[in-house]
């Protein structure tokens, strides 16, 4: 007879598929893509250096840069996907390398600060706690109305907790409850308790919101 | 490369078309001189400095697209009417645009920046006002050259 699977287990399976195919997907773009595109630059240069017709010279700086742009995109995609150094360096690194991406992408200033011992995280518990860090950033974009987000990191012996705070807009969390936000919300915390964390969300309108999220080491 | 904001012809151009075009947005965004980079140099209209630290992406959003491909672009009613995720148009979140009209600054018959009009509104730009717009990225085309090449 089939054995029924709990549902936590089953929604942590698909999680961990979609993951790993994200993953593969990334490194495929950057391995892959982006390094035969860098080969093709390579070889547009060496051609280029061959020729003295200025016409035709422009005509191959201007498809140089539209590769160098296209594997910059490429890059970026890679990154947004998933971030390399979250596999390599871990946690907190990837933040960082993702805030970069952010600011430069959307203009909100993020202030990070992280206090206490820096610690390994079990890779699958580093992604649940990324792509929830993410989300609580892109909604701080659609709905937050603001320029300015603080984010901390606390590490102690037991726990790490990581509080995201965007003085923005704020809402009334019983007014979405059927649209994408909610949705949003919903799979945060349930990513959190699937790692066996926490995230509480609080909002005030007017004063912005906050997101804390805590996850036992 | 001067600061474009600092240009009195530039600031000139964008006030004017500001007023004819009835919009609530001006922005310019140039390719830096050096790199792939575009960033939005010049804005008027502006709730906030975000634009000031967004660099367009590569065929993302209504810049990135013009930039990519070389032609004009409407939006009417975002985040209703676009192609991919609304985070892909960062410059309309920011500036919380519901409509804008864009094209393309060429040098050297090279997109190489655009010129963007927006309402905080839904709209459609006229053929009239498209036109104003077209002729205004002609002017700083001429404007900037002197200063970009």
């Amino acid at each position: 007879m089939e054995r029924i699977q709990p549902k936590e287990q089953i929604s942590s399976y698909i999680i961990q598929s979609q993951e790993e195919e994200i993953k593969r997907i990334s490194e495929e773009l950057h391995e892959g893509v982006g390094q035969n595109l860098y080969s093709i630059l390579t070889g547009l240069q060496y051609v280029k250096s061959g020729v003295g017709e200025p016409n035709m010279k422009n005509y191959l700086e201007e498809m140089e840069q539209l590769i160098e742009k296209t594997i910059q995109e490429i890059r970026l995609l890679s990154v947004e996907l998933h971030p390399p150094v979250l596999t390599t360096l871990g946690l907190l690194p990837a933040v960082k390398s993702y805030l970069t991406l952010y600011t430069s992408t959307f203009g909100i200033l993020v202030d990070l600060e992280s206090t206490g011992e820096e610690k390994v995280l079990p890779e699958k518990n580093s992604i649940a706690v990324f792509r929830v860090c993410q989300e609580a950033l892109t909604n701080i974009v659609k709905y937050a109305d603001t320029s300015n987000v603080k984010m901390s990191f606390i590490w102690t012996e037991d726990k790490l907790e990581i509080t995201i705070i965007d003085f923005g807009n704020g809402f009334q969390l019983e007014e979405y409850t059927d649209d994408n936000y909610a949705s949003g919300i919903a799979a945060m915390k349930e990513r959190m308790l699937l790692t066996g964390g926490k995230c509480l969300i609080s909002s005030k309108i007017g004063e912005g919101t906050s997101i804390e999220l805590s996850l036992p080491l | 490369m001067t600061e474009l904001r600092e240009l009195q012809e530039v600031i000139d151009v964008c006030s004017q078309l500001k007023a004819v075009a009835c919009c609530d947005f001006v922005g310019l965004a140039i390719q830096n001189k050096v790199g792939p980079d575009v960033r939005w140099h010049y804005a008027i209209g502006n709730l906030n400095d975000k634009y000031k630290r967004i660099t367009v992406r590569f065929g993302k959003g209504i810049a990135g697209k013009i930039i990519s491909s070389g032609s004009p672009m409407m939006m009417t009613d975002f985040p209703h009417d676009i192609l991919g995720k609304m985070t892909d148009y960062p410059i309309a979140l920011a500036e919380k645009l519901v409509s804008s009209y864009a094209v393309p600054i060429f040098f050297n018959h090279v997109p190489k920046g655009v010129l963007l009009v927006g309402k905080r509104e839904k709209y459609s730009f006229s053929e009239e006002e498209q036109e104003k717009v077209k002729a205004s990225a002609l002017s700083l085309e001429q404007i900037l050259k002197k200063h970009l090449l």
